[in-house]
């Protein structure tokens, strides 16, 4: 080997080494690696079943069980364009780098995956790998499916077809260079796809185990809740430390007292969790509306319960920009209390106070109140405006309660105004939106 | 899916069958025949449909008939019979507010559910309560007169 062989080699295989230390580090810890305790293959976990569907429909059909599996890892939200037929896709992802959209999932043999074998089923759930070869972008969150059961994969895919087959060819991606790139998915999903199954932690209790395993292979939490690292993959040493996905911001759900979910009680977690909606926190709208409507409130109770113990245990990680307490109710007349912004509070007077009342406490119903919520308290106001441009309907026990969307009768400029009055009134700090920042928040939701 | 109902609406005990989401508005007007209430935008934003729900104004076609309840609602055609609302019942009269009347059963409960709280209210409390009720016969300057005339006693 000539010497300029040799310092070439070096250089290229000093290359590899730091680029694979690169993505050592970058990729991180595991979602489940925190809890640190002895994993086991499933097969040789005694406890209790932590995987499948609960013990109500233990018996049930393969497709019942599928509708429960699929419900649980909330496939409809993502794979339904609204007004759209279910799980027939289209819905558009808009990313940074251009816009993805979501494949038809139903058994239809030219536009959906009709022609998937199970083999077929499980590469592109659990590997990220489409029929044709071709891989999967990171919006579908195989790196969370990853963990699930060979047995639910197929009992889901039992029950997608058994639905409707519906003809319905989704939009090409319309994403730049490099993203355009589907093989570079090789690489990504290489390094940031633990393609593992889920394994029993034994120092842990089985309600514990029945959690985890909900919350991250199926309900997927931190693909949403958890910041992304410079691989957009999950960066587990923020585990639940929240983020900003499609426009909104998913807050803090780690155990932290103050911003995350320590001082919530069971009750308060359960509620939010079935309903939607827990007393002095405010309501799930935004995509956590979403899978609370098509997702959590479906959930048998006792897998709801094994949830909350599962993220009682996710190790603090404060969120710094939010303050250390809510703010308290605001005053009953609109005279009193934080009023910089006129013209917001001439846009609140006239669109928002017959609802949401001047001290923040609704008026009409528990789930329009804002006094206690986060959005409300959360300076950057991304919630806040969002509701605002898309409003929202949550459903009750006793009905729905719905918010109209402003988005098309108010110009940015208003919303961000309504936004900084809403936050410096009933939060603890006002925001600073300018129109231009409204302008940003109305892109980056999924349509 | 229907269910029993059982409200408190201007003292009497309604009870009628219907769905729980339903607006409590299609319950006054279509249920209980009491027309008084007018339906206008559907969402909130205009307060044709103002009622009182434990003597806050609340708009009536966003409220689900199952959220009131164990609450008190009191409509248009019994407001007359609060102290505010026959304050301004009158007041309105002396004014001659109305022009082709669709909001003013709406505009009559905000501005009762305004004195009963405020019972001397300056012009941005005025503002406050009454912005979320529309007009489109824009009687605005009279409602505002009407209002103080109510809060006074007298004619100003």
């Amino acid at each position: 080997m000539s010497g300029k062989m040799r310092i070439l080699t070096s250089v290229v295989v000093i290359g590899v080494v730091a680029a694979g230390l690169g993505a050592w580090i970058i990729r991180g810890p595991g979602p489940l690696d925190f809890a640190g305790g002895t994993k086991v293959a499933l097969a040789d976990y005694r406890a209790g079943k932590p995987t499948g569907v609960p013990a109500k429909l233990e018996k049930a059909s393969l497709v019942e069980r599928g509708e429960y599996l699929a419900k649980a890892a909330d496939c409809m939200v993502c794979h339904t364009q609204p007004g759209e037929k279910d799980y027939s896709g289209g819905l558009a992802f808009k990313l940074p780098f251009g816009t993805l959209y979501s494949t038809n999932i139903t058994a239809d043999k030219d536009t959906g995956i009709g022609n998937y074998s199970d083999q077929d089923f499980l590469n592109a759930v659990q590997h990220g790998k489409r029929r044709d070869g071709a891989r999967l972008y990171p919006a579908m969150p195989y790196t969370s499916y990853t963990f699930m059961t060979d047995e639910d994969v197929l009992a889901v895919k039992a029950y997608l077809f058994s639905l409707p087959a519906v003809r319905a060819k989704a939009p090409d991606n319309t994403l730049s260079f490099p993203f355009n790139q589907r093989w570079a998915m090789i690489v990504w999903s290489a390094v940031f796809n633990p393609d593992t199954r889920f394994a029993p932690d034994t120092s842990k209790s089985p309600e514990w185990n029945r959690g985890a395993y909900l919350a991250e292979a199926l309900a997927h939490c931190g693909e949403c809740h958890t910041p992304r690292n410079l691989g957009f993959a999950l960066d587990n040493r923020r585990k639940f430390a929240g983020a900003i996905t499609a426009g909104w911001r998913a807050f803090n759900i780690s155990s932290d007292k103050a911003t995350g979910l320590g001082s919530w009680s069971d009750q308060n977690l359960i509620s939010y969790l079935s309903l939607g909606h827990a007393p002095g926190h405010g309501s799930a709208s935004g995509p956590m509306g979403e899978a609370v409507d098509h997702s959590f409130s479906q959930f048998a109770p006792e897998d709801i319960r094994s949830i909350v113990a599962y993220l009682r245990s996710v190790p603090p990680v404060p969120s710094p920009d939010l303050p250390a307490t809510t703010a308290p109710i605001a005053p009953a007349s609109h005279k009193e209390g934080v009023t910089a912004d006129a013209r917001g509070k001439m846009l609140f007077a006239g669109a928002c106070a017959s609802c949401h009342g001047w001290s923040g406490e609704s008026p009409v119903s528990p789930m329009a109140t804002l006094t206690g919520t986060w959005a409300v308290n959360d300076p950057a106001a991304t919630n806040v405006a969002q509701i605002v441009i898309s409003g929202t309907k949550r459903h009750t026990p006793d009905g729905a309660l719905s918010m109209p969307a402003f988005g098309n009768a108010y110009t940015d400029d208003e919303i961000a105004a309504v936004a900084n009055y809403v936050t410096a009134r009933f939060g603890t700090k006002g925001s600073k939106l300018t129109a231009k920042d409204v302008a940003e928040l109305r892109k980056q939701t999924a349509e | 899916m229907h269910m029993a109902i059982v409200l408190t609406i201007n003292g009497e005990t309604k009870s009628f069958d219907a769905p729980p989401d339903m607006p409590l508005l299609w319950a006054l007007r279509d249920i209980l025949g009491m027309t008084g209430t007018k339906f206008g935008c559907g969402i909130a934003q205009c307060g044709a449909c103002t009622v009182h729900v434990d003597g806050k104004a609340v708009r009536s076609c966003v409220l689900p008939v199952s959220a009131v309840a164990n609450r008190t609602v009191t409509t248009i055609e019994h407001v007359g019979s609060t102290p505010a609302g026959a304050k301004v019942q009158k007041a309105w009269l002396e004014a001659e507010v109305i022009q082709c009347g669709y909001c003013q059963s709406g505009q009559i409960m905000a501005a009762a559910a305004l004195l009963a709280a405020t019972p001397n209210p300056d012009d941005s409390d005025i503002d406050a309560a009454m912005a979320g009720n529309i007009c489109r016969c824009g009687t605005y300057v009279r409602i505002r007169e009407a209002i103080k005339q109510a809060a006074n006693g007298r004619q100003s």
